[in-house]
């Protein structure tokens, strides 16, 4: 544009010859920028499609996760019949000697369909079959040209199970203590969805049962125990005290032996309610398998189903993911657990770090006098940034968990040793390991904070008589704080998703004993926790039907970066808010 | 010393394979007893990881209060967590060593008890398109150590070397492996390579599903893992202990009759002093592991339960007759 306007300007006509190089470079496109906009512009553009085609992976692969398939009932050439969902389809170039060792009619089909296909490959499928008790696997992959007969019959079924995973076949009876009832299967069904809802509940109820009142007994008799042995150590056995002890303890055994097997009786009641219905099943392969109704978590038809039985289902099994504990070895079931210890663990090391980060960076910026000290303070601090979080894993776990949590054991839980209280990883030894991985951020970002803040606002301060630290307190520390809650945010961002140190100090593979509950101290800072990023290695890299983990890798991912998303969206409304109160204060 | 484990490993399975077959005696029904409560905590084999969920899990039907952590980075990590008192379990997918029980020894004065809980077969997994019908030991020596102590002829590269064709004949075997902590890698030094050395191209993999998936992923992969791992994209090849033996596949009546080469026991290390009795917790957490129902888990991750008799053995070995 500005071109013209360069090569029309008027000049004294002598010296034209000379400008012209100079100019010829202000027209050039290095000199017009026109390159660096379209270099900047790219690497933006390629960040953004990074970041969107990783967001757009999971989110696919998460939300696709749940959705209820086609049950399909494959008749094989060789006489096989297989029954299940669509995993997933892949292309493969068959070799020679694959093709010769198959039988005659296979080999005709494949040799057709390879002459069909443009590539030369052959299509196959993975098939859930499901059925683990009966056939000992969980999948089959079938070949396109193994195929004689595919066929969606209308009445199979999926029942997702307490144990054994997944059941595929057809509902053939349904019995009530032992006497069919009926054999139809639409009536079978219709029994089926009268029944289940109360066999649920009352599932429900059996675990309230259970885990509440059998477990108080099993507390209060547990500590009971444990202060036995504490007189024990104390005044040796056999001592008046310890005898003392011993007959209140043998007391409070025989009054939870009644407790118990009064709530037993309820408990087996129960239970034996429940299993009066039993769904009759008939596998693709012909046997016949009792189903009790105890042990179904849900069962639907997917062949009759329209699409918003689809989406119940669907939603029902995205709410047993975040409402429930896991099952099967974490295979199955959901991931509450790991949602409350990923959540609460982030929070705690938010207001360990936070107080901690802030005061030091109001020494290093306001009291401490500029000198090498301080400089090599801010060095190390900026280092320790770039130390690898597995080191501070290992730190955690010889000092906190080792030495302080050792250290508190033999001291106040004398009587639980041999086995560790505070001694192993534990919610507040990762929270406090986090703390210190995310302290520099804090500090960094606390310290621009407040360097941000004019000078003449403290000046200002002092004219009026204000100390030292009641200028911090009233004018430095609410304009800095905007900034502050910067380092929070990236502190929180970065902290969720750490997983290497965590497995170290406290994360586990199952503890569905929350960190927070309705027990007395109601905080367990000793507890080990479940934590999605850790859930999220343990689906993908040690399950044992890691086929159908695979799936679940994508959803716990989606739920982990939502989950961080909605901490840091927080804050970050906080933050606003924050600045908007300042900003209207500010003359 | 390290002949004294293999000899006393050989014996232990022996043990466990004859009375298998020996006796039908049926495995006790679990019953629940009340006042137990408190954490358990297993730290240990990776093998065993899935496992010892499972029976937490149903262990926690009966006891839902108790709470039970598990954390399973490899058999090494067993023997000095029981040492340091951290753990209640150590699983173990191999037997302790020399060092580990002196060790053991040092500090509580007498040995870890081990107990056998389920029996696996670690098998040998290749893509599920690789058309190989079956290995010798001296040939999967020959694939995954450098040292070739079983005295194959010559160092195998390459899949045509044995015995592949088309495709298959001029490509690179791509070798998967567990790490050094893992209890699978030093049985499978023991048993599979003599004791020599892995090559250096064994890609070292964090846990025995890692293994699996990346020989589900890689055509031209084979690799090894337990049984309990096993998937649909992998297929597990039939080994032979000689050469002119028949090669024996990894399927359950081969566990038994003591055929497969590579079958073991997984074990469960428990530090109880002997001439007292274990608490209730740890008492009735071994009691469900050699009952039906614990040994049903065992079939339920993929692995071959033991039987009555040896459970009953088990449970004696710490003290628990009934």
């Amino acid at each position: 544009m500005s071109q013209p306007d360069v090569t029309n300007s008027p000049a004294p006509a002598g010296k034209t010859k000379a400008r012209k190089r100079p100019r010829k470079v202000g027209v050039s496109l290095r000199a017009r920028g026109e390159p660096m906009i379209w270099l900047t512009g790219g690497a933006l553009v390629i960040c953004i499609a990074m970041i969107a085609g990783l967001l757009g992976l999971v989110l696919y692969q998460g939300f696709a996760t749940f959705w209820p398939g086609e049950l399909l009932r494959y008749e094989l050439r060789d006489g096989q019949v297989l029954m299940g969902e669509l995993a997933r389809e892949e292309t493969h170039r068959p070799d020679e000697s694959m093709l010769a060792g198959l039988a005659e009619d296979e080999q005709t089909v494949a040799r057709d369909l390879l002459g069909k296909s443009e590539e030369g490959v052959l299509a196959r499928r993975l098939v859930r079959t499901g059925n683990y008790d009966i056939t000992r696997t969980h999948f089959h992959w079938v070949e396109d040209f193994q195929v004689a007969r595919t066929e969606a019959p209308e009445w199979a079924a999926v029942v997702e199970r307490m144990e054994w995973g997944r059941f595929y076949g057809w509902p053939i009876g349904f019995k009530t203590e032992g006497q069919m009832v009926t054999e139809d299967p639409a009536e079978v069904w219709s029994l089926y969805r009268e029944n289940i809802d109360e066999v649920i509940a009352r599932r429900a109820e059996i675990t309230g049962l259970e885990k509440h009142e059998i477990g108080a007994i099993n507390r209060r008799l547990e500590d009971m125990r444990l202060a036995l042995r504490q007189v024990a150590l104390d005044e040796g056995e056999d001592s008046a005290a310890w005898q003392a002890k011993k007959a209140e303890y043998d007391r409070l055994e025989v009054s939870s032996k009644e407790a118990f097997s009064r709530i037993s009786v309820d408990v087996d009641a129960l239970r034996q309610e429940n299993a009066r219905h039993v769904l009759v099943m008939k596998t693709v392969d012909g046997s016949e398998v009792d189903l009790h109704l105890a042990d179904v978590v849900r069962a639907y038809l997917p062949n009759r189903m329209s699409t918003g039985d689809r989406i119940g289902v669907y939603l029902d099994r995205w709410w047993e993911f975040l409402a429930d504990e896991p099952r099967e070895a974490n295979s199955e079931g959901g991931v509450f657990p790991a949602i409350f210890g990923t959540v609460s663990m982030t929070l705690i090391m938010c207001l360990i770090v936070a107080p901690f980060g802030v005061l030091a960076a109001l020494y290093l910026r306001e009291y401490a006098k500029k000198g090498p000290l301080v400089s090599a303070v801010r060095i190390a601090i900026n280092n320790l940034a770039g130390v690898p979080s597995i080191v501070f894993g290992v730190f955690g776990l010889g000092f906190f968990c080792y030495i302080v949590g050792g250290s508190i054991d033999e001291v106040f839980f004398e009587a639980k040793l041999p086995s560790p209280t505070y001694g192993t990883g534990g919610i507040l030894w990762a929270s406090l390991t986090l703390a210190l991985l995310t302290l520099p951020v804090v500090i960094v970002a606390t310290e621009e904070a407040l360097s941000a803040v004019p000078n003449s606002m403290r000046e200002g301060s002092y004219a009026c008589g204000a100390s030292k630290w009641q200028t911090i307190r009233r004018i430095v520390l609410p304009r800095a704080m905007p900034g502050i809650m910067t380092g929070m945010i990236l502190a929180m961002a970065r902290g969720a998703g750490e997983v290497a140190p965590l497995m170290l100090v406290g994360a586990v593979k199952l503890a569905p004993e929350l960190p927070i509950d309705s027990v007395a101290p109601f905080l367990h800072p000793e507890r080990s926790f479940m934590h999605l990023g850790f859930h999220i290695y343990d689906l993908g890299f040690q399950s044992q039907n890691s086929e159908a983990a695979k799936p679940m890798v994508f959803t716990t991912t989606l739920l982990l970066i939502t989950i961080i998303a909605c901490l840091n969206i927080g804050a970050i409304f906080i933050r606003s808010r924050l600045r908007r109160k300042f900003n209207v204060s500010q003359f | 010393m390290s002949k004294l484990i293999t000899s006393l490993l050989s014996i232990a399975l022996v043990a466990l394979v004859a009375t298998s077959a020996a006796s039908a005696q049926e495995l006790p029904e679990y019953r629940p007893t009340k006042g137990v409560s408190g954490n358990i905590k297993s730290v240990g084999s990776d093998t065993m990881n899935n496992l010892m969920t499972l029976w937490a899990e149903g262990f926690q039907k009966f006891y839902p209060n108790v709470q039970v952590e598990i954390e399973g980075k490899g058999s090494s990590t067993a023997p000095p967590a029981l040492i340091e008192g951290v753990s209640t379990f150590g699983p173990m997918s191999r037997m302790m060593k020399e060092k580990e029980i002196d060790a053991f020894e040092k500090k509580f004065g007498y040995k870890p008890t081990a107990l056998s809980t389920s029996i696996d077969m670690l098998a040998v997994y290749v893509n599920k398109d690789n058309p190989i019908k079956g290995l010798t030991l001296a040939q999967v020596d020959a694939i995954f150590s450098k040292t070739r102590k079983l005295n194959h002829g010559e160092d195998v590269v390459s899949w045509g070397q044995l015995g592949l064709d088309g495709d298959w004949k001029s490509k690179p075997i791509s070798l998967y492996g567990r790490n050094a902590a893992s209890g699978t890698y030093g049985f499978f030094k023991d048993k599979a390579l003599g004791k020599g050395d892995y090559k250096d191209s064994v890609k070292e993999q964090p846990g025995s599903s890692a293994v699996v998936q990346g020989v589900a992923s890689e055509r031209f992969g084979i690799g090894y893992s337990g049984i309990g791992y096993k998937t649909a994209d992998v297929r597990a090849v039939p080994l032979a202990k000689k050469d002119g033996d028949d090669a024996v596949p990894a399927v359950a009546e081969h566990a038994y009759d003591g055929t497969y080469p590579l079958a073991r026991p997984l074990l469960l290390y428990v530090n109880k002093q002997p001439n007292k009795d274990l608490d209730p917790l740890r008492r009735e957490f071994l009691k469900y592991v050699f009952s039906r129902q614990g040994q049903e888990a065992v079939s339920k991750d993929g692995y071959f339960p033991i039987n009555g008799a040896v459970a009953k053995k088990m449970l004696a070995a710490c003290g628990l007759e009934n």
